[in-house]
């Protein structure tokens, strides 16, 4: 046990150090400690459960990289999502479901629906692209929900194998709690750094430029069209790869997983998390299923604690939680995160 | 031909349900620049006053008004707190809000109105049927169709042909020019919203006769309202009313031909338009987002 | 929702006669007794059975309430989860019953896709389930398991039986049929197609319409110039309310047969929003307010609910009645599954429903169909007992 979070705690140790404000090896071990505690304190089912939240927090994650970055608000985000976690499970039940091709599967697939998702979305701004993305999310809804012999239909797919992972010499099933949060973690990790490479990188400037001073992007020369592209293109890749793994932490993928309301439910997690800021994608996804969970335990009006949070969260801390608890209580760093 | 007649009728009573609610989103839009997701509850609560009010015995023409006056009523608070502090903010804001108050509102009016489905009871006049070479229609959807047109007729004539409409026409030109003229812009604004959700209210305890009331109608009823709004321009007053005969014809018909597949068809034939038309069938300059 | 037995509610006093009683027969099981028996109960509190998941909530914590809150001598501990009618969610809230509460009993369940989803779940835990309601034939067949009981019906007893009566009592042919476009739709115009052909029957036009059809006037045209004999047709909760009243609306109700699977005609659900639009409606169903078996609960529910009891509060209370049996018959130990599982095959357990065995094949139960047809009675329509289908079995594994 203990080697596996040491195997983590390397992982990490590179994002920390990107950070100037504190010593990177405390910050990396904290991390690391943080990833150890639910493998020694939580159970298969608690372990499964933060996989979810990291899974579709990389989905959300991918998510911000459009709206926080390139001010498109997309209500087909389940389709990149959703799209890739059939398209896993389906693959799954021909070519087994080894974590490698699995990945692959869904990185393609998310990507192929970026592509097409771009091109028939590609001219539209704002409100019209919202209702445009909803429309085709909408469109690939029913034809999942009605294709029976492949998806499933109304019922979903199941009985498909569960995820290994070659290593070489011996096949190791990824079929219990502690394995699978230990994929999505990796998953996660992997994700939020290949995003802030590319909201870093050139092409992460350029989508900013173009959410900003659109005109004075293209008068730059700036193809607004092809940047944005790309940002759908990265988008889905990321959102494919964490679809890919979704079906295996409950061994079932439904058309729910396509339907608009994932994709609002995704755009709540963002808002609640912060958009623009990356780490809040897994922060918003957390208090989400976290609230979805518990505590509809206790009360029918679950939703209306969900409406509450989301409502005050827009109001008050339109930079999400962590921004906005960090600007009332602290004094340093997102001072701006009251506005 | 009887036959086709009668789904062309059919087709124009659903468009009228779509443009009655249609039209409330798009009066804020169109004037304020504001969007509206809790227009959806609005429409709900309209259908569980129409169906308390027409099971109650009451003189069954009333529950319109009643209706304007509780989604009226409910549009006028929620102006005061919180939409007015959001009229600045972008559309995305706008939207987060205003749908975050829509889930919140949802789930109230399920503790307050209960799960169950309730359906309206149409009044007795309202209640036979016109026989159009042998084919039955309902004269409540003929009901539909004239007041739903009437209603519409009233609304472009007010904004567009009085000096009313001009004046709130001028307030989102610009604002601080008709405050120096002394009149008090805010006011005008509440007018527009009180105006909004009540026309969401009456299309509810209209469309309750035919959708009933129940969990999620807000939902359902919201996604095609702001389909036809945006898809016909955002906010303007013509494009809107041809975005919501063409989504109703498209959904009846599709039924009609492909009854399996009329999602599918309908939905086909609005994201067409949209990549044909990015700015929709009527296209206006809108603030930025 | 958790709700932690005993409750102190009032209609628990009432019942303070049948606790003593209760307490009495399961004296054997006083050892165990000191360990409360937790059930878990995973239904639909929000989305769009809504409805129907507080009814089955409703019957298990009424038939529970009217047991003193003991089963089998031990203190019964419920706890109740919502799964929005989501699979996804389903699965969630299963792993949380198994993984987190550590129940002994899991049970519940509306929708067939959820009861599908959570099949490996539970499957692979070993742990005791009781599906309520989701009526996917394939749980009774393919996904049949070996801790999973189904006190209820499937798609194809419904479908299957509708197919009998409408050969024998509405016609040979003009049959049309119009159902959502979904599995249950599916399944149930496809069982009942196959039963009515069989017996050589000729079926006209098929109608599909999406689930959550909002406006069927187009469709009901279509039917108008079809004019057929009789119309089979599924649909349920919202889509069957607007269904039936604009049936009314377009002057078909009353003019042709209408003839469905129960939840089409569901009476707490469906004939108590429709009211008089419903009446003349047949359906099958393995409920029915007006069996013979369900009497005293239906006075019962009533008195609780103000409504006459549909499929879902009694499945919820016929659940707790399967529960309570399957529990005594193992003196409340219900460590040894095998064991339970024997005791349940063994013999029927007299149910709400009418008597119910369990077939060893695949753990369904094997259940009386009532025909009903909704008549005006004392409060309103409601669904009547017209005929009996005895001990209806589902084809299984074989099928």
């Amino acid at each position: 046990m203990s080697s596996i979070a040491d195997g983590t705690g390397r992982v990490e140790a590179s994002p920390a150090s990107e950070r100037r404000s504190l010593p990177m090896t405390a910050k990396a071990a904290l991390l690391a400690l943080a990833a150890a505690v639910p493998l020694l304190f939580a159970g298969d089912y608690q372990l499964r459960f933060l996989a979810e939240i990291l899974i579709i927090g990389t989905a959300v994650l991918s998510l911000d990289l459009l709206v926080g970055f390139g001010g498109l608000v997309s209500l087909g985000h389940a389709v990149f999502f959703g799209g890739a976690a059939y398209a896993a499970a389906i693959a799954a039940q021909t070519l087994g479901a080894d974590v490698v091709v699995m990945l692959a599967v869904g990185i393609a697939t998310g990507m192929a629906s970026a592509l097409l998702m771009g091109v028939v979305v590609m001219r539209t701004i704002a409100l019209f692209f919202l209702i445009l993305s909803l429309i085709v999310g909408q469109i690939v809804w029913e034809v999942v929900f009605h294709w029976r012999e492949v998806t499933g239909g109304a019922d979903g797919l199941r009985g498909f194998p569960v995820l290994t992972l070659h290593t070489g010499f011996a096949t190791i099933p990824l079929n219990n709690g502690v394995a699978l949060y230990l994929a999505a973690l990796v998953l996660a990790l992997a994700a939020y750094f290949a995003a802030r490479s590319f909201v870093t990188a050139p092409i992460g400037r350029a989508l900013l430029g173009t959410r900003e001073r659109q005109l004075r992007m293209s008068a730059l020369g700036y193809s607004i069209p092809r940047i944005r592209l790309m940002a759908l293109l990265a988008s889905g890749a990321i959102a494919g790869a964490a679809g890919a793994l979704y079906p295996f932490v409950n061994q079932y993928v439904g058309p729910n997983a396509v339907h608009w309301t994932m994709s609002a439910m995704m755009i709540i997690m963002l808002v609640i998390g912060g958009v623009g800021s990356l780490y809040g994608a897994f922060i918003g996804s957390a208090i989400y299923l976290g609230i979805q969970t518990y505590v509809s335990s206790y009360t029918d009006r679950w939703q209306l604690v969900v409406g509450l949070v989301f409502v005050l969260t827009v109001m008050i801390m339109p930079k999400g939680v962590v921004a906005g608890l960090r600007a009332a209580f602290g004094r340093r760093k997102d001072a701006e995160g009251r506005s | 031909m009887g036959f086709y007649a009668v789904q062309s009728l059919n087709a124009l009573s659903f468009s009228m349900l779509l443009l009655l609610t249609g039209l409330g989103l798009s009066v804020v839009l169109n004037l304020m620049n504001f969007v509206n997701l809790t227009h959806g509850s609005f429409f709900l609560l309209g259908a569980y006053v129409g169906v308390y009010w027409l099971a109650s015995g009451a003189p069954w023409w009333l529950a319109f008004p009643v209706a304007f006056a509780a989604a009226g009523l409910a549009g006028f608070l929620l102006e005061r707190f919180p939409f007015r502090q959001f009229y600045a903010r972008t559309h995305l804001m706008q939207v987060l809000l205003t749908y975050g108050l829509s889930v919140i509102f949802a789930d109230l009016m399920r503790w307050g109105f209960g799960a169950q489905i309730l359906s309206a009871e149409i009044p007795e006049a309202l209640r036979g049927v016109v026989f159009i070479m042998d084919m039955p229609f309902p004269i409540y959807r003929l009901f539909i169709i004239g007041f739903g047109a009437a209603l519409a007729f009233a609304l472009w004539f007010v904004i567009d042909r009085t000096i009313w409409g001009a004046v709130v026409r001028a307030c989102v030109t610009d604002r601080g020019f008709v405050e120096t003229l002394g009149l008090d812009t805010r006011r005008i604004f509440t007018a527009v919203l009180v105006i909004s959700a009540g026309l969401g209210g009456i299309s509810g305890a209209l469309g309750a006769g035919i959708l009933s009331a129940y969990p999620g109608l807000d939902e359902e009823v919201l996604i095609l309202a702001l389909i036809v709004v945006v898809a016909g321009g955002l906010g303007t007053f013509r494009g809107t009313v041809l975005s919501a005969l063409l989504l109703g014809f498209a959904m009846t018909f599709s039924k009609v031909w492909v009854p399996e597949f009329s999602n599918v068809v309908a939905l086909a034939v609005m994201a067409a338009l949209l990549v044909a038309l990015p700015e929709g069938l009527v296209a206006k300059k809108v603030r930025q987002v | 929702m958790t709700e932690r037995f005993p409750l102190s509610r009032r209609s628990f006093l009432a019942t303070a006669g049948a606790t003593a009683l209760s307490g009495a027969i399961s004296a054997p099981a006083l050892a165990q007794g000191a360990k409360p028996l937790k059930i878990g109960m995973v239904t639909s509190l929000s989305g769009p059975f809504t409805a129907l998941g507080e009814s089955m909530r409703a019957g298990m914590q009424m038939f529970l309430a009217e047991n003193g809150g003991k089963l089998a001598g031990r203190a019964v501990e419920l706890i109740v989860e919502d799964d929005q009618a989501k699979p996804d969610e389903g699965v969630r809230k299963f792993r949380k019953l198994l993984g987190q509460d550590n129940v002994d009993i899991v049970s519940g369940v509306i929708s067939s896709a959820v009861a599908l989803a959570v099949r490996d779940v539970v499957t692979e835990a070993k742990a005791l389930t009781f599906i309520s309601a989701g009526s996917a034939n394939d749980l009774a067949r393919k996904a049949a398991s070996p801790f999973v009981f189904r006190p209820t019906k499937t798609n194809w007893m419904l479908g299957h039986t509708a197919g009998q009566w409408a050969f024998e009592k509405l016609g040979k042919s003009g049959c049309l049929t119009i159902a959502a476009d979904y599995a249950a739709g599916r399944e149930s115009v496809g069982d009942f197609v196959a039963s009515y052909q069989q017996q050589g029957g000729k079926v006209g036009k098929q109608l599909w319409a999406p689930l959550g059809t909002t406006d069927f006037g187009p469709l009901l045209t279509t039917i108008a110039a079809e004019k057929p004999e009789f119309i089979f047709s599924f649909f349920a909760g919202s889509d069957a309310v607007r269904f039936l009243r604009q049936m009314r609306e377009y002057r078909l109700h009353g003019k042709v047969k209408l003839i469905g699977s129960g939840a089409l005609f569901d009476q707490e659900d469906v004939v108590s929003a429709v009211k008089e639009a419903a009446l003349g409606g047949l359906n099958t169903c393995n409920q029915s307010p007006t069996a013979p078996s369900s009497a005293a609960f239906t006075k019962a529910y009533q008195a609780l609910r103000n409504a006459m009891p549909g499929e879902m509060g009694t499945a919820g209370y016929v659940t707790g009645q399967v529960i309570k049996a399957a529990a005594e018959r193992v003196q409340g130990d219900l460590s040894n599954k095998e064991k339970v599982k024997e005791a349940l095959l063994a013999k029927e357990v007299e149910t709400v429903f009418g008597p119910m065995p369990f077939d060893p094949r695949n753990n369904q139960a094997i259940l009386d169909i009532y025909v009903n047809e909704i008549k005006e009675g004392t409060g309103g329509p409601v669904n009547q007992v017209i005929h009996t289908y005895k001990a209806v079995r589902d084809p299984g594994p074989v099928a």
